[in-house]
């Protein structure tokens, strides 16, 4: 696809194979293998090219003999020995090697790998590259032709390696970042620079040197290390989603050195420097900007003769951390160790930014136990979190105390700074920020505002007022993304990415027929049934819950329509459990598949505060209704008794009427009635009913209650049967209402209100 | 989002992660991230005997992608409304 022009014919690029047989590609072709691969020995011809390149930077810059001296060498062995960094040697000076050719094959690839944002990853460090800083166009115009040629020469693939491999030398051009700029190091490291007077260190140094330092850096004084951060993404480090709006994650904080300085300005001797900065892979983080490895930057522009790779650290990443833990350490321990010896064994610092949420700090609470963490907590819940540490806190005082000095010499701390943990922490925060918390959260902020309610409710409303969390929210932005396309051409672009995905696998879904597996997935198919129908129902029920929280955030021209919505969700509810439409009754068949269910019961328990009053009673008649046939599917689970507090509400809202319909319902057919006795869920619900019913009488004299006698020839028949029913058959309600005895007393004789009153042990106090 | 809201509410609280490595952690759950990521402080191995080298460790932080499973004390979930939470997901999933 990217053909060169070749200035030499029997250069064979892996590209220029592969671009010929493009149809079968034949493994075993001549160019890879057979004749054609001979000839040419690309790792020679690349060798060749490195010298080409060296003659031509000696011819501009004049200086660094030892540097170019040592490159051909190391080009020379390069083919020799199995090509150790084949790129590196000769890839110095990648400028200066794009700045010529290449223009065809830049463009092209900027044009098309740079509009789809999934791919675009590879191409981006070029085109940055090709705005180089001005620093850099100090040196000598190059001889474009040579340059022209050898970049030419380069395949697509190899210059993609040089892009990655070479040093990046560009500043943070366009980082309005949330970190500001970290350009402009040289007065810092004109500070150190001082040092270079150090014996002991330009001895180790030079011992251990630093391989494969561009001499170019030698060559530009003027030059800041602290410019060589990545270049800034100018597309999302996550293959396949759209570009990056915000700002790009590029360089982390600038580090304030100065206090790291002075204290490596009195004891020089003692610090010993990591001899081989990998400069040549551009770091991901900036290392340089921990203490640790700030010392070897400064030090580098010291100048110096490269020398061979392959020699290790002087020290370890540890030791060295502990010996300028030891001098350095002393800084930010101000407000640290209170932290480390208060409270909580383990607050370390590093714990500090972990985990917290995007959106306002919690405020620091005070002094020793200082929950470090930025987590955006519900007031409760931070409130718990602190009593917790507190008690912990007191208990193990004497203990932190003891392990915070040992803590304080940690080997293992100020690898990062805080500015540094901080922003790896917003890095992580950013992808957390939600444009719909309610939803995004809806665990945590619900369970927390339960906490308060019941609390509230268990203090009696002593507090003045719920804490309430309020979660920042971001503004949903609409990404449509649109492949790339040319206008005016033929066909679209095979690339497929994230975004725009190509249908693969052509999937069909086979249903197997067998009868007796129809028969099997009947009975499996009817369960499924009922339970797709709760889940419907449920949805409908959640939407109906968040009706309130949503009532008071609409505006007030669209609350007329909430409204609306809400009515016909209650309605669609209380449908979906009639089975006809004119019919108000509630179907009993329904009903029951669907309390059949254990979702189902909770969903009935849950639903019934939300419907409207006839139609809350209609549901809990069908439900005294059916009782016994409930009541046996009910044996396995016994979770009925979770419409007992629902249904009390419905019962006391309940008018006379409706009341003793309710109870001849219970009652039902002959032989009902010992049937719900035995069941928990019956006899309370007989009970509340005669509780109402008694509330009703003695609190309204002109009740309607006694107006036919149906009320008092039911209550009759319970009496009979409470007495006839065996203690045995009898099960223990789950609560008593007060009342029954006056409500006994006034249908039974004394003797009767006795009995009744030892078989159901409901005692006279009440009286 | 889900189960890092349902692990947010449980900071602060005691569990026991059960690594794939079949080593059990108990300890204090100190945070949580949206890959599931675990610290927690004052820990302790279940059974020490078998791991002498975390005799020393007070706090650590255990990638997501490491854990079998988390035991929660069960008073402090709320299953009705993980299951509405469940719910509301699988419905903002189809819109």
């Amino acid at each position: 696809m990217f053909h060169f022009q070749s200035f030499e014919d029997d250069c064979t690029l892996e590209e220029e194979g592969l671009v010929e047989e493009e149809d079968e590609i034949d493994q075993f072709n001549d160019d890879t293998f057979g004749a054609g691969a001979i000839d040419d020995d690309w790792q020679e011809e690349h060798a060749r090219l490195a010298e080409l390149d060296e003659q031509v930077r000696d011819g501009v810059h004049g200086a660094g003999d030892a540097s170019s001296v040592d490159l051909p060498l190391a080009g020379g062995n390069a083919h020799s020995s199995a090509l150790p960094q084949p790129s590196s040697s000769s890839r110095l000076y990648p400028d200066t090697d794009e700045r010529g050719g290449g223009d065809l094959a830049e463009s092209l690839t900027r044009l098309i790998l740079g509009s789809d944002p999934a791919i675009a990853g590879v191409g981006t460090a070029r085109s940055d590259r090709s705005h180089l800083p001005p620093m850099l166009s100090g040196q000598a115009p190059q001889p474009s032709a040579l340059a022209g040629q050898s970049s030419l020469l380069l395949s697509y693939q190899q210059q993609q390696q040089l892009m990655r491999r070479g040093p990046a030398p560009l500043p943070q051009i366009n980082s309005h970042s949330i970190w500001e700029n970290s350009m402009g190091f040289s007065p810092v490291s004109s500070g150190l620079v001082t040092q270079k007077e150090d014996k002991t260190l330009m001895s180790i140094i030079k011992e251990v040197g630093l391989p494969n330092r561009p001499p170019a850096l030698s060559r530009e004084e003027g030059r800041d290390l602290s410019e060589r951060v990545p270049p800034p993404r100018s597309s999302s480090p996550v293959i396949g989603s759209p570009p990056v709006r915000a700002v790009p994650i590029g360089t982390p904080p600038k580090q304030p050195m100065s206090q790291v300085h002075n204290h490596q300005n009195n004891h020089p001797s003692a610090i010993h420097v990591r001899a081989s900065v990998p400069l040549r892979y551009p770091p991901p983080f900036p290392e340089r900007l921990s203490p640790n490895n700030l010392l070897s930057i400064a030090n580098s522009p010291l100048s110096h003769p490269p020398f061979p790779a392959g020699v290790g650290p002087v020290l370890s990443q540890i030791q060295r951390a502990q010996l300028l833990n030891s001098q350095i350490g002393q800084f930010p321990r101000g407000p640290a160790p209170p932290l480390l010896q208060g409270g909580v064994g383990g607050f370390r610092p590093f714990f500090g930014p972990s985990g917290p949420r995007m959106g306002p700090h919690g405020p620091p609470l005070g002094h020793a136990p200082i929950r470090h963490n930025t987590t955006h907590l519900h007031p409760q819940h931070r409130r718990m979190l602190n009593q917790r540490m507190q008690n912990r806190g007191l208990g193990d005082h004497v203990g932190g105390r003891g392990v915070g000095d040992r803590r304080n010499r940690d080997p293992y701390s100020n690898l990062m700074t805080q500015r540094e943990k901080e922003w790896v922490a917003r890095i992580q925060m950013m992808q957390l920020q939600s444009t719909d918390p309610y939803l995004d959260d809806y665990y945590y902020q619900n369970y927390y505002e339960k906490m308060e309610k019941r609390q509230e409710r268990d203090r009696d409303n002593r507090k003045e007022h719920t804490t309430k969390l309020i979660t920042p929210q971001v503004a949903k932005l609409e990404h449509t993304y649109r492949p790339v396309q040319f206008a005016g051409s033929l066909g679209k672009l095979t690339v497929s990415s994230v975004n725009n995905p190509r249908k693969m696998i052509d999937a069909v879904v086979t249903t197997s027929s067998n009868d007796e597996e129809k028969r099997e997935k009947q009975v499996w198919n009817k369960r499924r049934q009922i339970l797709y129908t709760v889940e419907k129902m449920y949805s409908l029920l959640l939407e109906v819950q968040d009706f309130e929280k949503k009532f008071l955030q609409t505006p007030e021209h669209q609350r007329d329509a909430l409204l609306e919505q809400h009515k016909t969700h209650t309605l669609q509810l209380y449908n979906s459990l009639r089975e006809k439409e004119w019919d108000d009754r509630v179907s009993d068949e329904q009903c029951l598949m669907i309390m059949s269910v254990r979702k189902g019961k909770r969903l009935i328990s849950r639903l019934l505060p939300f419907l409207p009053q006839p139609q809350a009673a209609a549901v809990v008649m069908g439900i005294a209704r059916n009782l016994p046939a409930l009541a046996k599917k009910d044996k396995q689970d016994q979770v009925l008794c979770w419409l007992v507090e629902p249904v009390t509400v419905v019962v006391q809202s309940m008018s006379s009427t409706s009341l003793t319909d309710l109870l001849q319902e219970l009652q039902g057919s002959e032989g009902q009635l010992p049937l719900v006795l035995q069941n928990k869920f019956g006899v309370t619900l007989l009970y509340l009913i005669l509780s109402e019913g008694e509330r009703m009488q003695s609190s309204d004299p002109n009740c309607q209650l006694m107006d036919d006698n149906r009320w008092t020839e039911l209550v009759f028949s319970v009496t009979r049967e409470l007495l006839k029913v065996p203690s045995s058959a009898l099960s223990s309600p789950l609560f008593t209402p007060p009342n029954l005895v006056s409500l006994f007393s006034r249908y039974v004789d004394r003797q009767r209100l006795e009995l009744l009153q030892e078989k159901l042990q409901i005692t006279a106090l009440s009286r | 989002m889900l189960f890092y809201s349902f692990f947010k509410s449980l900071v602060g609280k005691d569990v026991v992660v059960e690594l794939k490595n079949d080593l059990s952690i108990c300890g204090t759950l100190h945070s949580v991230d949206q890959y599931l990521n675990i610290k927690m402080t004052d820990i302790s191995v279940t059974d020490p005997e078998k791991y002498p080298h975390m005799l020393s460790v007070k706090n650590c932080f255990i990638r997501g992608s490491v854990v079998r499973y988390v035991q929660l004390p069960a008073d402090e979930v709320d299953t009705q409304l993980l299951q509405d939470a469940a719910r509301k997901e699988a419905m903002q999933q189809k819109q």
